[in-house]
């Protein structure tokens, strides 16, 4: 009787009527996967949207399996380094910051300085890697400003960074000018610093 | 009483009567936010067009107007609505396609003025892969957004993320 | 088997969540959500929007509960919260789509602007609501579809009786001929 409640408490995925786009193997395998993810807490939507990107992009079976186990192993690290209070937005984000060279290391600091959800911290992280930023400097550049950037600063910073690198600067100098010329204040107002820009309007 | 020539509005009536799907996951969400409502708020800023680099070209057709719109924010709600653009005057079809629709071309189909296409949708925190698919067969990133690096399945797509407090 | 099971009432469960239990709630949403769902999504002409605003109504309607005068009514002022909330996105959505509308269309009254998507769907019955005047589209929803009284609907939109006669009976006409123009193309 338990043993039966316990099954069908942990067929969370086998029931998604969304896996019935793929075919039988490959949505038993994703649903085994998505459940074992469940049954350790992890978080199943992004196993799920990974799965169907897959169908969607007409991928083989093997292909899609692979992408998902994957995808719940990296989310297992990301948990591991965050902890288990981590969001399942904070921990896809992880995710991406992990793959674009982030250590677990960088990822348990973040959760050391910056108050939640790192979930933006660490896809500007993410980001930041993808428009060629070396992972180190990105890291860095994103602890720097973690403790006390706001999110809408983040992604201020990543703009300002590929816009320099679309203009020809090279990604890891773009990154290092970006930060120190204190355009991304972490102070709250110093008006008086000598390259500091005027403060910049709020969005509505 | 209805007259025999309303046998046509009748009709109207009987169609519009029907049941309508609501997304399953309707209640859930609002049972979310309704959780949530007591817990500190996190500011999530609107954000700009996702594609503003291509549609910039595109403004002296349409005007500033295009790009400079962020949308502003429902203040009931944590969600944010993004608007997505593509440039592509050739295509007969651009639909939006990703992890905020289940990857299925056929939810959000994008509409088209003078060859941009635009979609905008409300998306809950989180950081969202997708990608344009154009006339049904050819994949594009959003030349304006990050690029999804993790690409496993060949095709391009790019990342989209929304701050504030996630579920 | 064969237990009847009674479902509370509107006011007992309203009277639950006022105690706290804020999973009496969710029983109003799963009671309320298709029928609402339906008059957002006709009004409205898009899926999503129809389903943000629905969702956006449930919200503020658990946060303002303190403010139903009659719990046994809730049904009725929910509805009145979607139809307000409906008004709104109609009139975003109209200065968002004017950005893409094809100026000749726009002149031409062929449909209003916010219900330009609508043009493309392939159903007849869709293409003729996009074309009536919201306010006549309302009415009309309201009174033939969601089975609501005059005075019901009265008390929900702020319009009189007799301007709700006349709205109703102009979205009838104008819906027919509509209709009969697409049997005719």
């Amino acid at each position: 009787m338990i043993l039966a409640a316990l099954l069908l408490v942990t067929q969370v995925a086998a029931q998604d009527p969304r896996l019935e786009r793929l075919d039988p193997d490959t949505r038993s395998a994703v649903a085994a996967i998505a459940d074992s993810a469940h049954g350790v807490g992890l978080p199943v939507e992004p196993i799920i949207q990974r799965a169907l990107e897959g169908a969607t992009k007409g991928a083989s079976g093997a292909r899609i399996v692979a992408a998902v186990r994957r995808l719940a192993v990296d989310l297992g690290t990301a948990r591991s380094a965050l902890g288990t209070s981590a969001s399942a937005p904070e921990l896809e984000a992880a995710v991406a910051a992990l793959r674009a060279g982030a250590t677990p290391q960088v990822l348990a600091h973040l959760r050391d300085v910056r108050r939640p959800p790192l979930t933006m911290a660490l896809s500007v992280l993410a980001d930041l890697v993808a428009s060629g930023v070396p992972a180190d400097s990105a890291a860095a550049a994103v602890l720097a400003l973690a403790p006390k950037a706001r999110d809408a600063d983040l992604v201020e910073f990543r703009r300002a960074v590929e816009r320099d690198i679309a203009l020809g600067a090279p990604p890891g100098a773009a990154t290092s000018v970006r930060l120190n010329t204190g355009a991304f204040t972490t102070d709250a107002g110093s008006p008086g610093s000598p390259g500091t820009p005027p403060a910049r309007p709020r969005r509505p | 009483m209805f007259e025999p020539e309303d046998e046509t509005v009748e009709r109207v009536i009987q169609q519009l009567r029907r049941p309508v799907a609501i997304d399953a996951g309707l209640d859930a969400r609002v049972m979310r936010e309704i959780a949530q409502a007591s817990s500190p708020r996190r500011r999530a800023w609107p954000r700009w067009s996702a594609g503003a680099a291509a549609a910039a070209a595109a403004a002296t057709v349409l005007g500033a107007v295009l790009v400079a719109r962020p949308w502003a924010r429902n203040a009931t709600s944590r969600a944010d609505t993004l608007q997505f653009v593509l440039v592509a005057p050739q295509a007969a079809s651009v639909a939006l396609v990703g992890d905020f629709n289940d990857w299925d071309p056929a939810r959000s189909p994008m509409q088209t003025a003078h060859g941009i296409w635009a979609k905008a949708l409300r998306l809950a925190p989180g950081r969202y892969r997708y990608a344009f698919l154009v006339n049904g067969v050819e994949w594009r990133a959003d030349p304006g957004a990050p690029a999804a690096k993790d690409d496993e399945f060949g095709t391009p797509s790019s990342v989209v993320t929304v701050g504030g407090r996630g579920s | 088997m064969g237990i009847n099971k009674v479902e509370p009432s509107d006011a007992e469960l309203v009277r639950r969540v006022r105690a706290g239990d804020i999973g009496a709630y969710g029983a109003l949403v799963s009671r309320y959500r298709g029928r609402l769902g339906r008059y957002a999504v006709h009004m409205i002409g898009d899926h999503e929007d129809a389903e943000e605003a629905l969702q956006d109504s449930f919200v503020r309607a658990y946060r303002s509960l303190a403010r139903c005068d009659d719990p046994a009514r809730f049904g009725a002022w929910l509805y009145g919260i979607l139809v307000n909330r409906c008004r709104t996105t109609g009139a975003r959505a109209a200065r968002r789509r004017r950005m893409f509308v094809n100026d000749a269309q726009a002149l031409n009254g062929a449909a209003h602007a916010d219900q330009v998507d609508r043009l493309d769907s392939t159903d007849a019955v869709d293409r003729a609501l996009a074309r009536l005047a919201p306010e006549y589209r309302e009415a009309f929803l309201l009174k033939h579809v969601e089975d609501l009284e005059y005075d019901e609907i009265s008390e929900l939109t702020g319009a009189g009786v007799s301007a709700l006669k006349m709205r109703v009976k102009r979205a009838r006409e104008q819906l027919q001929k509509y209709l009969r123009e697409a049997e005719h193309v």
